[in-house]
């Protein structure tokens, strides 16, 4: 009797911690199935601000360029149609000559948005920093 | 003679650090995770060569557009008059709020622009318009 006592006054104070692991790795199933990773995609774009008065921004015609999309969709730049997939290189080329320019998109209200987004996918991909959006609203309304 | 007792080798893997890995990992996920909050409608989104990827996730609020021009902000539909007061109350909670479009690229323009004047309205500047990558 007296060995057995002996032997049980030598056991040391222990925290189990083999099964922390399980706990972890348990969590972190948790985790990784519910992540979902920075997937939202699209285009940056600042509004310009709201004030009472309409800002006023004299701008020289020479350093203004106008990407039209009318309500069937077609495009324009500065009043001549052109092809929506050349407009990259045309504005590319413009801006080239002219790097103060500023582009204004003005999009029809019936035209479909998916137009406007190609026009300023255009611009983006041109370099064009300056850009505006505009509305072209129905005659009569 | 006596004979020498062989040490025995216990073959062993040494499992003391794992949990240590296992905790880094859960904090690396923990801290990266952003839980979806809201569906929105189903639209096509527009394809665009120059998408970016959006790493400030947990400043974004959604705004859905659907090709019939109903708008979505947190799972209700809502009245386009209502968009401007509901940002509103947003920008005072999240000043660098960034607003994501996410409009069906069949709908027409006015829409979109509605909410763009609302969005500027309530003073919520920073916009994403969101898209595919493609052509």
């Amino acid at each position: 009797m007296a060995i057995v006592q002996r032997k049980k006054m030598e056991e040391e104070a222990e925290i189990p911690t083999a099964s922390m692991a399980d706990i972890a790795f348990l969590l972190i199933i948790f985790f990784m199935t519910t992540t979902n990773f920075a997937r939202e995609k699209g285009l940056k774009f600042l509004l310009p601000e709201k004030k009472d008065k309409p800002q006023e921004l004299k701008i020289a015609s020479k350093n203004l360029l106008k990407i039209s999309i009318n309500d069937r969709g077609e495009v324009f730049l500065n009043d001549q149609q052109i092809d929506p997939n050349r407009l990259e290189e045309e504005v590319k080329r413009r801006l080239e000559e002219n790097k103060k320019l500023i582009i204004l998109i003005r999009t029809h209200e019936n035209a479909p948005y998916g137009m406007m987004i190609k026009a300023f996918d255009a611009v983006k991909a041109a370099g064009g920093k300056k850009v505006g959006l505009g509305v072209i609203k129905e005659e009569g309304s | 003679m006596r004979l020498k007792r062989k040490k025995e080798m216990k073959a062993q893997i040494p499992t003391a650090s794992m949990s240590d890995i296992a905790f880094l990992l859960i904090i690396f996920f923990m801290t990266v995770t952003v839980f979806r909050k809201a569906q929105g409608l189903p639209v096509q989104l527009p394809f665009a060569k120059t998408t970016e990827r959006i790493l400030k996730q947990r400043d974004l609020a959604f705004v859905w557009i659907g090709r019939n021009g109903k708008v979505s902000v947190d799972d209700n539909i809502v009245p386009p008059e209502r968009i401007a007061v509901i940002f509103r109350t947003k920008m005072a909670d999240n000043p660098a709020l960034i607003v994501d479009i996410k409009a069906d690229q069949n709908v027409r323009y006015r829409y979109v622009y509605k909410v763009m004047e609302a969005l500027r309205e309530a003073n919520a500047l920073r916009v994403v318009f969101a898209t595919r990558k493609g052509q």
